[in-house]
């Protein structure tokens, strides 16, 4: 105990009710110096909030309102954790994650052409653009171009009347690069385009700029 | 979570990002490869898009070119020649559209600069129809009307000045997309590519002069509805 000495079985004996009778001097010496300490030590203990048994109780039926099911996890959630995280490690997590971001694909490919983008400015709106070559000796004429992906049997034509052929599509307002595909194996521009420019193949491309009010030619 | 947990999240996000990168790229190839394009001709198209990737290119307009050539049977070597060239002139593109003040500009506007730098626009005139454009959405539409003009033989000087002019004044974007059709008529009608500029410059117009923008029906005077101009449901 406090000063080194050790109390005996009767000391602890007395403390316990036991007649002092059967205790020498030195083991009752002991006895009241223990009780003098536990006096003392009882004597500063502050008096306990009367209100401590509610704030206590309060909180034991705010956990029970948890959701049982799950309940490992919910606990897990709902509980305060510490942490113990490097500073370094953080920065790594947040240099990950933007580079994931960054990374990762925003739109499909096809819809950054420049023909779509500018369709999306003016809203999305498409407008009916009838295409027509004069090929009467042609056995087939589709037109293929940025809006078919350059695909030769999206856009079939009609032959009519003199060896016209045609079709109407509905395009993106914007600009589009087009020709004709002739039987299949000859690429034609469109003379009736607004302009014709190079396609970095050696050839050339139709132009067209197709407005809210449609195509307009002569 | 413990420290171990976090290590774990971190590592995990790590090795995604090669991850999606790869995914990124792969999407190239496996375009290219659905189109039908040999193998060895879409690795060396990736391998363009991802050095152009730095420079802040947009891998899908040098796929469509790609896509482009293979359907007009152009060689493989010629195809990757063109493939290059357009990357090059998308990353001048590009520069010049950021430094017109748009720092994060769309594949898409890269793309119209690139094609209108094709059609002989220089960077300088590049860079004041994207200032003229003021939002970055209308600097596309702006390009294509310019680059369209100079190819019909406008001067790049003068369709710039034309469509800068209609950007500053707020002009419908239905009145601008319409210039090309409208000078288009005008060359149907005999005039010479200097002559249309003329007519389509903002004094002339001011003046009277000239071809106006919009009569009763919205329609240049003097333009009329040929067999393209749309009669059914233009806006499905």
């Amino acid at each position: 105990m406090t000063d080194g000495r050790a109390f005996g079985p009767g000391a602890h004996s007395y403390l316990d009710g036991k007649p002092s009778g059967e205790l020498s001097a030195e083991e009752r010496a002991s006895a009241d110096r223990l009780a003098a300490l536990i006096r003392a030590y009882a004597d500063g203990l502050k008096p306990v909030d009367p209100a401590m048994d509610e704030a206590v109780m309060a909180a034991v039926r705010r956990r029970g309102a948890v959701p049982a099911a799950g309940d490992g996890v919910w606990r897990w959630l709902l509980t305060s954790h510490r942490v113990p995280v490097r500073p370094v490690w953080v920065a790594a997590l947040a240099a990950a994650a933007a580079l994931v971001l960054w990374l990762a694909p925003r739109a499909p490919a096809g819809a950054r052409s420049g023909a779509v983008a500018v369709a999306a400015a003016a809203g999305r709106d498409t407008v009916f653009v009838r295409f027509e070559l004069v090929a009467p000796e042609a056995r087939s004429v589709a037109v293929a171009g940025s809006f078919t992906g350059w695909r030769t049997d999206a856009l079939p034509m009609v032959r009519g009347a003199a060896g016209v052929w045609s079709v109407t599509v509905a395009l993106p307002i914007g600009e589009h690069r087009y020709e004709f595909v002739v039987d299949q194996t000859r690429w034609v521009p469109d003379p009736t385009a607004h302009a014709q420019v190079d396609d970095g193949f050696g050839g050339r491309n139709s132009v067209i700029v197709v407005g809210p009010k449609g195509l307009v030619r002569s | 979570m413990s420290g171990r947990g976090v290590r774990w999240l971190v590592l995990a996000a790590v090795l995604c990002a090669p991850a999606v990168l790869a995914a990124r790229q792969g999407s190239v190839v496996s375009r290219l490869s659905a189109r039908g394009l040999p193998a060895a001709l879409a690795r060396e198209v990736q391998r363009i898009a991802a050095d152009a990737a730095g420079q802040g290119v947009p891998p899908g307009p040098l796929a469509d070119k790609a896509i482009e050539g293979w359907a007009k049977h152009v060689p493989p070597a010629r195809i990757v020649s063109a493939v290059r060239l357009f990357a090059g002139r998308m990353a001048e593109a590009g520069a010049a559209v950021r430094s017109a003040g748009i720092q994060n500009p769309s594949g898409g506007v890269i793309a119209a600069a690139a094609e209108a730098m094709g059609g002989g626009l220089k960077a300088e005139e590049i860079r004041m129809v994207v200032r003229a454009a003021g939002a970055a959405e209308e600097a596309s539409p702006g390009l294509s009307v310019a680059a369209s003009l100079a190819a019909q033989g406008i001067g790049s000087k003068q369709a710039v000045t034309i469509v800068v002019d209609a950007m500053e004044h707020r002009r419908p974007m239905s009145q601008l997309l319409d210039l090309p059709s409208v000078a288009r008529s005008m060359h149907d009608r005999g005039m010479s590519p200097g002559e249309i500029g003329e007519r389509l410059l903002p004094h002339h117009r001011d003046a009277g002069g000239g071809e106006h923008h919009g009569d009763k029906n919205d329609r240049p005077p003097g333009v009329p509805p040929g067999p393209g101009h749309p009669s059914g449901p233009g806006h499905p």
